[in-house]
């Protein structure tokens, strides 16, 4: 698919954006993340992509993040061999409400391993590759702040938002809720799993994007035609 | 970490939920999460195949050799690892039947679970005998090879043949109805108000309510009719029609249209003359005939009644069986005319039979293989002469009926079979004392015997003694057990034209030898090292259960095969029959549908485990 203006400027932009960071993160941990830039004319399957989940105790920029989980997708199947959850160690109490919903007491969100730790864990997965999630432009920020405090180097990276796909492939009128992941997943005769744990959402999301994938009916899809816009 | 969602899904179904929750947990790992949109093929058959697949939602649509019965699997099913468990490409196609989410288990991890969990190899064996009695049941409920319809799918219409129904009123009296029966020649009448069928009145109810109650000829019938009687419609098929017969045992079944108006009736009989009597007449005429050429002209009528049984849809166990009662009725028939013409016996006999019709197993084109048990009073000067002669006559108007002869001279012709019982002890207890290797598949057959004639307890006796022997010898058993293994299981054969190795074209399967012998053995083998009195193969087999020495699985799994096997034969001999071919056993692996090959494929392998284990238990494994 040749791109049109915007997404030639769209990739430029981003070209100069990881360039800058990359040159940031000269002689940080994350120099190793810099080093390889996925090209986006290659064949989806030719590429393992990364579901990723975080759970937090909030949604804004600087939200504690408390479990990161992900597994790979390559070959057009979600391999559990490739999954990990991860508990991030929370300093001070977390929220109420937060603990409700994701089960992370404080005990055991005490019991993680640091975010850093965490973060260089999942950067040397992200490496080359680019990152599925659901609404990812939460992951994308969940990630750059999470960069920033740990090593001050901003996170650029190729996301693919499964939320995104299905209203650019599959547009129609939608209640509000229409969009949500487990709603989408009924739609497509998936499983409904239990929300809010960070591997299971990230398998959750990587199996979304397999049946968005097939029920798109093209031949070949590149990275490029999966990327989030905008 | 643990990855919740499929440890508790794969807890939840077996096999796997045999599983401690360790090892699900360390599984769950290994699995592979595709995605598969309707109609997308999953497995192509003919392919290599990597993985176990089980689904996770939705619902998959095997294939089964191509296209010929598909079979439905939904959330929590396997599919996918006979092609693992046995080294092979995959026989069948699995097309996603609605949009299905599958995981799948590499194969090595799933080869390395099955090592080590005897319940899971347990589990995924047995299912492949599971499938071949699904594949019975859908050869059965198959239309035929000539288009015929089977008797399930049979519909009540092809059965009316009156155009006009004969109906009455109910308020008619008692005698015009009879009349009125007597005239059409009917034994039902069914009794109408307005078009609605209200009643019958059958003979029997003349004869219980009018006659045998003194009732008076002018009443109306309503008064002794049977009211709102069981119907059935047109559309319903003659199997249901039977089972509701026999049900509620009644005889006779008014048949309504879709206006609910009756147009005929169908008669028990009118079910036998179509599935039953055709074979029943066949023994009927054997038994009235005057002469030997009588009986060849009957009794060669046997393969229009294989024909009619296997496309009628009879099952290959009762076809034998109703072939094995003609063969029986022409030996006891020419026996009778031959003492006839004879005169009586001088002294007591019995004609035994051996191989096939002695198990009641007969197939088409069978030969025969007979003998006379002779009262040990026998003095050849005296009786010699009559019992060559009864012999004579037996053995030809076999051969004119289409019972040829024995190309070994198994028959009471060869005076080496027509002995005093004392001749056929030694005979017997030489052969299972000095078992003789290269002879011994040679003498099997006198073992699976029979009386169909004459004097029955010359034979019982002889049998007894002769098991009570073999049980009790082990070296006998031992070569019984390893002339059984000897038999050449076609497997090889089939995996070779599966990859379409041509080299192998013009040869044939032969499905006695290679496919029938094999199950006969094993059931032989435990009847010998048993001591059992049962000569038909099932019923060996299902004695052996009950003494223990084969699981109630086992046997369903052997019985399943066998009568695949024999189903195979039977309509490849129905097919040659209907050619005017006469039928053989020779089976051209281009005949074999694609559905018939891989299912004997399956059937083999169950074969080929039993004859391991007779192997190991009688035969020191020697093989």
């Amino acid at each position: 698919m040749k791109l049109g203006w915007q997404h030639w400027f769209k990739e430029k932009r981003f070209a100069l954006r990881w360039e800058r960071a990359k040159e940031a993160a000269q002689s940080t941990p994350m120099a190793d993340y810099y080093s390889a830039l996925l090209l986006t004319d290659q064949l989806l399957e030719d590429i393992p992509l990364i579901a990723l989940d975080f759970e937090s105790d909030g949604l804004e920029e600087n939200a504690r993040l408390l479990e990161a989980g992900w597994v790979t997708v390559d070959d057009g199947a979600v391999k559990l061999s490739r999954a990990r959850r991860l508990r991030i160690r929370a300093e001070g109490k977390l929220q109420g409400s937060a603990v409700v919903i994701h089960r992370i007491t404080d005990d055991a969100a005490a019991q993680g391993q640091s975010e850093q730790d965490v973060l260089l864990a999942l950067l040397a997965e992200l490496k080359g590759t680019a990152i599925i999630a659901h609404a990812a432009i939460i992951e994308q920020s969940f990630l750059n702040a999470a960069c920033l405090r740990s090593f001050g180097v901003p996170f650029v990276g190729r996301f693919i938002c499964t939320m995104q796909l299905e209203e650019r492939w599959f547009p129609k009128e939608r209640t509000a809720d229409g969009l949500r992941l487990g709603k989408l997943r009924a739609q497509y005769g998936l499983p409904s799993y239990r929300a809010h744990d960070g591997l299971t959402d990230a398998i959750a999301c990587a199996e979304l994007f397999l049946a968005q994938c097939a029920r798109r009916q093209r031949e070949s899809l590149q990275i490029e035609d999966v990327l989030m816009r905008g | 970490m643990e990855i919740d969602e499929v440890i508790s899904f794969l807890g939840r179904h077996a096999p796997f939920d045999a599983l401690s929750a360790d090892i699900i947990g360390s599984l769950a790992r290994k699995i592979e999460i595709r995605y598969f949109p309707r109609e997308m093929m999953i497995i192509d058959a003919g392919k290599e195949n990597h993985a176990l697949s089980i689904v996770r939602s939705g619902a998959v649509e095997l294939r089964l050799g191509g296209t010929e019965l598909n079979h439905r699997l939904g959330e929590g099913s396997v599919f996918g690892y006979p092609s693992l468990l046995h080294h092979e490409r995959t026989r069948n196609q699995v097309i996603a039947h609605e949009d299905s989410l599958i995981y799948q288990l590499p194969k090595i991890d799933f080869l390395g679970l099955l090592d080590s969990h005897e319940a899971l190899k347990s589990f995924f064996a047995k299912d492949e005998a599971e499938r071949l009695r699904l594949a019975v049941d859908g050869l059965r409920r198959s239309e035929d090879g000539h288009g015929e319809a089977t008797m399930i799918s049979v519909k009540l219409e092809t059965l009316l043949r009156r155009q006009n129904v004969i109906t009455a009123n109910p308020g008619d009296n008692i005698s015009n109805a009879a009349k009125l029966m007597a005239r059409a020649d009917v034994s039902t009448l069914p009794l109408t108000d307005q078009g609605k069928l209200v009643g019958i009145l059958t003979d029997k109810d003349l004869r219980r309510r009018v006659l045998g109650q003194d009732m008076s000829l002018t009443e109306p019938v309503s008064r002794v009719m049977t009211p709102t009687p069981i119907t059935m419609t047109l559309d319903d098929d003659l199997l249901s029609a039977m089972l509701v017969m026999s049900q509620h045992n009644i005889h006779h079944l008014p048949i309504l249209n879709a206006a609910d108006e009756i147009v005929g009736v169908v008669s028990s009989n009118d079910l036998l003359n179509r599935f039953g009597m055709n074979a029943l007449r066949v023994v009927a005429e054997v038994k009235v005939a005057e002469d030997a050429a009588a009986v060849a002209r009957a009794a060669r009528r046997v393969d229009e009644v294989l024909a009619h049984l296997t496309e009628s849809g009879v099952d290959a166990d009762h076809v034998a069986r109703f072939i094995s009662n003609i063969g029986e009725a022409t030996h006891r028939q020419l026996l009778k005319l031959a003492e006839e013409q004879l005169g009586p016996p001088p002294i007591s006999y019995a004609l035994v039979v051996f191989g096939s019709l002695a198990r009641q197993e007969q197939a088409g084109g069978s030969d025969q293989d007979n003998g006379f048990i002779l009262d040990d009073s026998y003095d050849e000067q005296a009786h010699g002469d009559y019992f060559e002669k009864l012999a004579t006559f037996l053995c030809d108007g076999l051969n004119s009926a289409g019972y040829i002869y024995c190309p070994g001279d198994i028959m009471a012709t060869n005076d080496k079979w027509r002995q005093p019982l004392k001749v056929w002890k030694e005979r017997y207890r030489a052969w299972i004392d000095k078992p003789d290797p290269d002879n011994i598949l040679n003498t099997t057959i006198f073992f699976d015997m029979r009386c169909v004639a004459g004097e029955e307890r010359l034979v019982d006796g002889l049998r007894e003694q002769i098991f009570e022997w073999s049980s009790a010898s082990t070296i006998f058993l031992s070569f019984i057990a390893r002339a059984a293994a000897y038999t050449k299981i076609p497997l090889g054969f089939f995996r070779n034209f599966l990859l379409q190795h041509d080299e192998k074209e013009g040869d044939v399967l032969h499905l006695k030898h290679q496919a029938i012998a094999p199950v006969v053995d094993i059931a032989r083998v435990y009847a010998l090292a048993l001591g059992l009195n049962e000569v038909n193969s099932e019923e060996r087999l299902k004695k052996a259960a009950e003494r223990g020495n084969l699981s109630e699985d086992a046997v369903s799994d052997i019985v399943d095969c066998f009568e695949f096997i024999r189903t195979v034969r039977i309509r490849h001999q129905s097919g040659q029959i209907r050619r005017g071919e006469a039928p053989t056993n020779n089976l051209s692996p281009e005949l074999l549908s694609r559905f018939e090959r891989e299912h004997l494929k399956d059937a083999f392998r169950v074969i080929r485990d039993h004859m391991d284990i007779i192997s190991r238990k009688y035969a020191g494994n020697i093989h």
